[in-house]
């Protein structure tokens, strides 16, 4: 702004006393930083544990490189509660965006190689699941929860249909294959890859319709309406972008896989949820944002990575997101407890 | 106190005129409840019958009733958290808990395994159940959680292989060995348990408080009812009809793992609790009918196959079917915000 300064400083000034105090007090306010100061906390105990491993660019390239799934599905996964609804069709979704990208691309079953249409494919399979998961809850008024979970078993019988009976379906070695774990700039593309994600899904949040309208409906869905905003239409988008983020989640882990399964996605949805709640948005919609959850996603992998590199038994690791979901949901819940509150 | 005045009581509290309007809302519904199951289980058998005669003459029935059991008993404690207004993501994770824990237990302590392991379950769903009603947790969100630990422990004290009951295994034969009326035992137990569940619904003090929860909490809340531990008891039932499912899950096949026989119960237990009747914005639920409900949903794959449908679209077809079920018996009228 001061180098395109034309001296007469009238037009400059009018907009500059309201904006920075605004900004500043959004994005600088030291209660926000707690989920960062954990993070940071997280990070300086494992490397105390284990002083020679967890603290290598080897070692850090591995947490990026997990981190990267649950980075792009927390995308969708934050908007969808924002709005105050969930998503539990993550799963279900990658495996069959992953069986479909697997068998339109070169394969050693060789029933397809449309290239780059592949991943088009795979994409379109996401939007569709979202679609309908989109479709159902809000034309036919069925709660989120349960129109997801069927969803995620309709993918699920997808991937499964797709598989059949034959032998699975190996991507050849190198080219494709071999994308996710190469490295630029010394970190893995499957993490640029995640970095874009979570910038775009950023950027969506705080600027555009879609974004707005999703904290707002989730603020409260009657004055949203109220105000005019096309709740149902807004709350169908947020439906699809979550299932293009869990479709282009399940294309990456197809490929880090380097094979076609239905099971490609197991696991992802309670580290996302985790996440998305230990990153501090709010369960019950209108609160939280994209940025956040990048934060939760990051202590989450962290804390799975240092654990296993501690020599913790790496069975546990499903408890381990299933503990650390329970026990944020409780401490961001527990202020807002009262007697007469109903929580189904 | 009667479940008449129960009934009313909640309903009228926030919208006290709403009297006239009630029946004309309430006579489909009550047509759906009563004869509903049964007549889409009668309509799905015959089709089955007719595809496949071989179904009726070869025994069909068993092996229904055997698939059936396990089915009923999720699906009766899913119901159970249902009608409180929740539900419980973990129970499917209960029962293949409580199959491992009972292969392990069996051989040391014999006949006290199962009375353990249903000890121990309980115990798990009424923990689910606290956090949920005085932590104020959101319960498909909690039971996400538990159901990671859950699995977590299950792939622990089974070391992340198959547990096979190898002593003490004739204690469980009779459940499948035996049968009555030509179906066996265990589906038996199933059926009295869901009829045991609709006396206690219908009849007891709890059963109707449950009822006033699902209906209306916040009308049971200010009539002065323990609306919390009510929810406590329902995911404590849960938690034990899992646990009972757990010790068929062993009688049938003698071996638990954490991706073997029962791992694939969710979505079969809310299907045939939704295609049972029960609502699952709660307090409607009919034991009874859920026994139909199991049965169409076992029948759901033999059906699919007979109309020409791969075995591998299995979870597919449970996905449609449980959102067909949801979307077309859902009562609308008096939801203003779907979440």
């Amino acid at each position: 702004m001061t180098d395109k300064d034309t001296g007469t400083g009238l037009l400059e000034q009018a907009p500059a006393p309201s904006q920075p105090p605004l900004r500043a007090g959004r994005r600088f306010e030291f209660k926000n930083l707690g989920e960062v100061l954990a993070l940071v906390g997280l990070i300086a105990v494992f490397t105390a544990l284990n002083p020679a491993t967890f603290l290598t660019p080897e070692n850090l390239r591995t947490i990026l490189d997990h981190a990267s799934l649950p980075l792009i599905i927390g995308v969708g996964a934050t908007l969808v509660i924002l709005t105050g609804s969930i998503d539990l069709s993550v799963e279900g979704v990658m495996g069959a965006a992953g069986m479909t990208f697997v068998l339109m691309t070169a394969n050693s079953r060789g029933s397809a190689d449309l290239g780059p249409w592949a991943i088009v494919a795979a994409l379109a399979v996401g939007v569709g699941l979202g679609m309908l998961s989109g479709l159902v809850h809000t034309r036919l008024k069925v709660p989120s929860f349960i129109v997801t979970l069927g969803v995620w078993f309709v993918g699920l019988g997808i991937a499964t249909v797709l598989f059949g009976d034959q032998s699975i379906p190996f991507l050849p070695d190198g080219g494709i294959k071999a994308w996710p774990s190469t490295l630029t700039f010394g970190v893995p593309n499957a993490f640029l890859l995640a970095a874009a994600f979570v910038l775009a899904g950023m950027f969506v949040a705080r600027f555009t319709r879609l974004g707005r309208f999703a904290y707002a409906i989730g603020d409260s869905e009657e004055i949203s309406k109220g105000n005019g905003i096309p709740v149902l239409r807004y709350k169908l988008y947020v439906f699809v972008v979550a299932g293009f983020c869990s479709a282009a989640a399940g294309v990456l882990a197809a490929l880090e896989l380097g094979a076609g399964s239905a099971t490609v996605g197991v696991g992802t949805l309670f580290l996302t949820i985790a996440a998305v709640v230990i990153g501090g948005t709010s369960l019950g919609g209108g609160k939280g944002g994209i940025l956040r959850t990048a934060v939760g996603v990051l202590m989450l992998t962290a804390l799975n990575n240092g654990l296993i590199l501690s020599g913790v038994s790496p069975n546990i690791q499903s408890a381990v997101s299933g503990t650390v979901l329970i026990a944020a949901v409780l401490v961001a819940t527990w202020p807002h407890r009262s007697r007469l509150r109903i929580v189904k | 106190m009667s479940k008449k005045a129960l009934l009313e009581q909640p309903a009228t509290v926030p919208a006290a005129a709403d009297g006239k309007a009630r029946p004309a809302r309430r006579a489909p519904q009550n047509l759906w409840f009563t004869v509903g199951p049964f007549a889409v289980f009668l309509a799905l058998f015959a089709l089955v019958a007719v595809l496949r005669p071989a179904f009726l003459t070869g025994g069909g029935m068993a092996i229904l009733a055997v698939q059936a059991a396990t089915i009923l008993l999720v699906a009766l404690g899913q119901a159970m958290v249902l009608h409180v207004g929740s539900i419980d993501l973990s129970n499917a994770a209960i029962v293949i808990f409580a199959a491992i824990v009972l292969a392990q237990t069996l051989g040391p302590i014999g006949p006290a395994a199962p009375v353990v392991t249903l000890a121990v379950v309980t115990l798990i769903g009424a923990v689910n159940g606290f956090l949920v009603a005085f932590g104020q947790i959101p319960s498909f969100a909690l039971t996400l959680g538990t159901l990671g630990i859950l699995q977590a422990a299950s792939l622990v004290i089974s070391n992340a292989t198959t547990v096979y009951a190898t002593a003490n295994g004739q204690l469980l034969a009779p459940l499948f060995g035996t049968a009555f009326a030509g179906l066996p035992l265990a589906f038996w137990v199933g059926v009295l348990m869901a009829v045991g569940l609709w006396a206690f619904l219908r009849f007891t003090r709890a059963g109707e408080g449950m009822t006033a929860v699902g209906l209306n909490e916040t009308g049971a809340l200010f009539s002065g009812l323990r609306t919390r531990w009510f929810k406590v008891m329902a995911f404590a039932l849960s938690g034990l009809l899992a646990g009972v499912a757990g010790i068929l899950v062993i009688a049938q096949a003698g071996a638990a793992s954490s991706f073997g026989l029962g791992s694939d119960l969710l979505l079969p237990g809310i299907a045939a609790a939704i295609v049972g009747g029960t609502a699952i914005t709660g307090g409607i639920t009919n034991p009874v009918n859920i026994v139909f409900g199991a049965l169409t949903v076992a029948l759901v794959p033999i059906g699919a196959a007979a109309v020409g449908v791969t075995p591998q679209a299995q979870s597919l077809v449970y996905g449609l079917v449980i959102i067909a079920a949801v979307a077309l018996t859902m009562g609308r009228g008096h939801t203003e915000v779907v979440k």
